[in-house]
């Protein structure tokens, strides 16, 4: 037996038998409803911390999990319409649904909700005695962005970068992280939705219980848009037992020129050999 | 950093003839290391890119300027009939000169600058810009500091510890801080005093043989790579990951995050492309990697480690060879196995001793050991190999 099936199997057991010790009463009444026969097992509760507050991700005794992959796309085509772009950002949004030629196909780290559409997910690896969480990606670039939960401001001048600077706070149960600072070297999600060095992102993450993180983001970029518009909700699914690997987006790149930037369709702004 | 760029550029143009005097294959001595002076460490030493046997003396005006890393590009035109042309000079990268209080903003638009350096070895039109001038006022940019350097932070105090008493590898609660400045650039066996550059170029090639214990076949290897400026380097041509106890010689630092609930420790690499990896203390195995790679040899191998008393003690194993395991290009193969010994002495101070056992490529297990300096009340600098690439 592999430790990655232990290890999933012991959270599968843990989960199961934390949700029958909690929820038997209800349970009993949801069988005798009817209802939630979608789900076999239902799921845990959310986890907390002994100060009450949500734990992000992986549970303490529990072993580790990580949250697979689920914002793909922030504008659903039915809305286009209602979203407020400036006439170029939607130029460029349209001419990115011909033209889908995206940095992260070049390793390029690409923050903001992009960081959640990689197909092998997320974890998020939560310190609270240094009051910051880390948000790991498995695909892409395999590194790390860092939510600041020490209640800060932001500095005056932020360099901007391609994860930028996140600082979050709780609204309740919900972690609310804005970043700022995010450079223009990738696309936020993987429509190619717009942005500039202005945007302010702020994103809503509610672990709904053991198993769902919901996932609201705001797009506040008066540089792309007429005014911030919101998302809807969209969740992402717990996969206990799911540890981080090494995936390195450089091993078998099959466009090593565009890395290197001999490709004369790409941005000629930077067209500099190493 | 080394400071001596004004200067050694100066010397250099005065030289020329000097220059292209130097046999092809390497340089020696003096000249040498005021060619390396010319730049800070960042991410090739300047013969991998650059034709040190062709000084250059551009004037232009600039036009463009790219702040990124690994490298800033100043993009001037330059005259010429029928047309002019447009140039690129590299200068250190946007972390360093940022550092030292240089921004975008310092060369405007417009300026006609005088660039000293040398051609770029593809032929194409880039020059190292070792020193640059702005015409109008004579003044030097993106060299030595602008204004005054922030001060530097020094780190002192007991090593700290976690409640049980093992000592922690990263901050102290509530704190933060990395760990930078690597006491070596590349691996030399213990016991071993070469000279090299801040990226592991011999200062004499001649002492090849003595930096480990080589294979022949490794040694001719290594000389190869040194003879051509480590321009082979798969980090430098394509951003290959600086796996192996290279990650622990990267200028931009490396960082811990210890996460004693899940018996593992996070290492977040400053240098390549920012990666993440895990070492695990929860008696595993080296048993496959988790996660779909079971089999794959991997750049940043597969670690477990334990405690023995203050050390920390990973056992490395379970590499490809898609990469450079250290600075100054020591080859290795899939047969490596490493032991990395970790002590924090005090606060400020880590000393990292590794041992390279790869029967391939080696006659015997070798050691090397240096340390890194605790950088305190800072977060790791962002760096991304692929800043500058399309």
């Amino acid at each position: 037996m592999t430790i990655r099936s232990m290890n999933t199997m012991f959270a599968k057991t843990a989960a199961v038998l934390l949700a029958l010790v909690l929820t038997t009463g209800s349970s009993l009444a949801a069988q005798q409803g009817g209802a939630d026969d979608e789900e076999a097992e239902p799921a845990a509760p959310t986890p907390r911390w002994p100060d009450g507050k949500p734990i992000m991700g992986s549970v303490p005794g529990q072993g580790v999990g990580g949250w697979g992959a689920g914002v793909t796309t922030l504008p659903r085509d039915q809305e286009l319409d209602d979203i407020p772009f400036q006439p170029w950002a939607r130029a460029v949004y349209d001419i990115r649904q011909i033209d889908q030629f995206e940095p992260h196909t070049r390793c390029k780290a690409s923050g903001a909700s992009r960081q959640f559409s990689t197909p092998y997910g997320t974890e998020f690896v939560d310190i609270p005695e240094l009051e910051r969480l880390y948000i790991m990606d498995n695909g892409g670039p395999n590194s790390y962005r860092i939510v600041f939960l020490d209640g800060r401001s932001f500095p005056e001048d932020i360099v901007p970068t391609n994860y930028g600077y996140s600082i979050g706070h709780w609204e309740g149960d919900t972690l609310v992280v804005e970043t700022r600072g995010l450079n223009e070297k990738f696309w936020i999600d993987t429509r190619g939705t717009p942005h500039t060095e202005q945007l302010k992102f702020i994103e809503r993450l509610t672990r709904l219980d053991m198993n769902t993180m919901q996932y609201q983001a705001t797009i506040d970029d008066s540089g792309a848009y007429t005014r911030p518009w919101t998302t809807i909700d969209f969740n992402l699914r717990w996969r206990p037992g799911a540890e981080l690997f090494e995936y390195i987006c450089q091993q078998a790149n099959q466009g090593p020129e565009l890395m290197l930037g001999s490709q004369e369709d790409v941005d000629n702004t930077r067209f500099f050999v190493p | 950093m080394r400071r001596l760029f004004v200067s050694g550029a100066t010397a250099l143009a005065a030289r020329g003839g000097t220059l292209r005097a130097i046999p092809s294959g390497f340089c020696h001595g003096l000249l040498l290391i005021l060619l390396v002076a010319a730049y800070a460490s960042a991410q090739h030493t300047p013969g991998a890119k650059f034709d040190l046997n062709e000084p250059l003396v551009l004037t232009g005006e600039v036009t463009q300027i790219d702040w990124a890393n690994p490298y800033v590009h100043i993009l001037m035109k330059v005259p010429g009939e029928p047309l002019p042309a447009l140039w690129a000079v590299e200068v250190d990268g946007a972390i360093i000169l940022g550092d030292r209080g240089w921004s975008a903003e310092s060369l405007p638009f417009g300026e006609t600058i005088r660039v000293e350096g040398f051609a770029a070895l593809d032929g194409s039109n880039q020059i190292s810009g070792n020193s640059v001038i702005m015409t109008s006022t004579s003044g030097s940019v993106y060299a030595g500091t602008n204004g005054t350097p922030p001060a530097r932070p020094v780190a002192s105090g007991p090593t700290p510890r976690w409640p049980d008493g093992r000592p922690r590898l990263g901050p102290p609660p509530g704190e933060t801080g990395y760990w930078g400045n690597p006491s070596r650039p590349a691996m030399v066996e213990d016991g071993v005093n070469v000279e090299m550059d801040a990226y592991g170029l011999l200062n004499d090639i001649a002492d090849a043989g003595r930096i480990a214990p080589m294979q022949p076949w490794a040694q001719g290897v290594y000389e190869l790579r040194q003879r051509m400026f480590l321009r082979t380097d798969p980090m430098f041509l394509s951003c290959k990951p600086p796996g192996g106890p290279r990650q622990y010689q990267q200028i931009y630092g490396v960082q811990f995050v210890e996460q004693p609930d899940f018996d593992r420790v996070f290492v977040l690499v400053g240098g390549g492309n920012r990666n993440r990896r895990v070492i695990y203390t929860d008696g595993r195995d080296h048993v496959g990697q988790i996660g779909g790679n079971d089999d794959n040899p991997l750049f940043y191998g597969h670690g477990v480690a334990t405690w023995e008393g203050d050390t920390f003690v990973v056992d490395m194993r379970r590499f490809n060879e898609d990469f450079w395991f250290d600075n100054g290009g020591l080859p290795h193969t899939e047969q490596l196995q490493m032991t990395e010994r970790f002590t924090r002495v005090d606060m400020r101070t880590l000393r990292y001793e590794v041992t390279i056992n790869d029967p391939w490529t080696y006659t015997r297990p070798w050691t090397s050991t240096w340390t890194l300096e605790w950088i305190p009340g800072q977060e790791m600098p962002y760096f991304l190999c692929q800043d500058n690439r399309p």
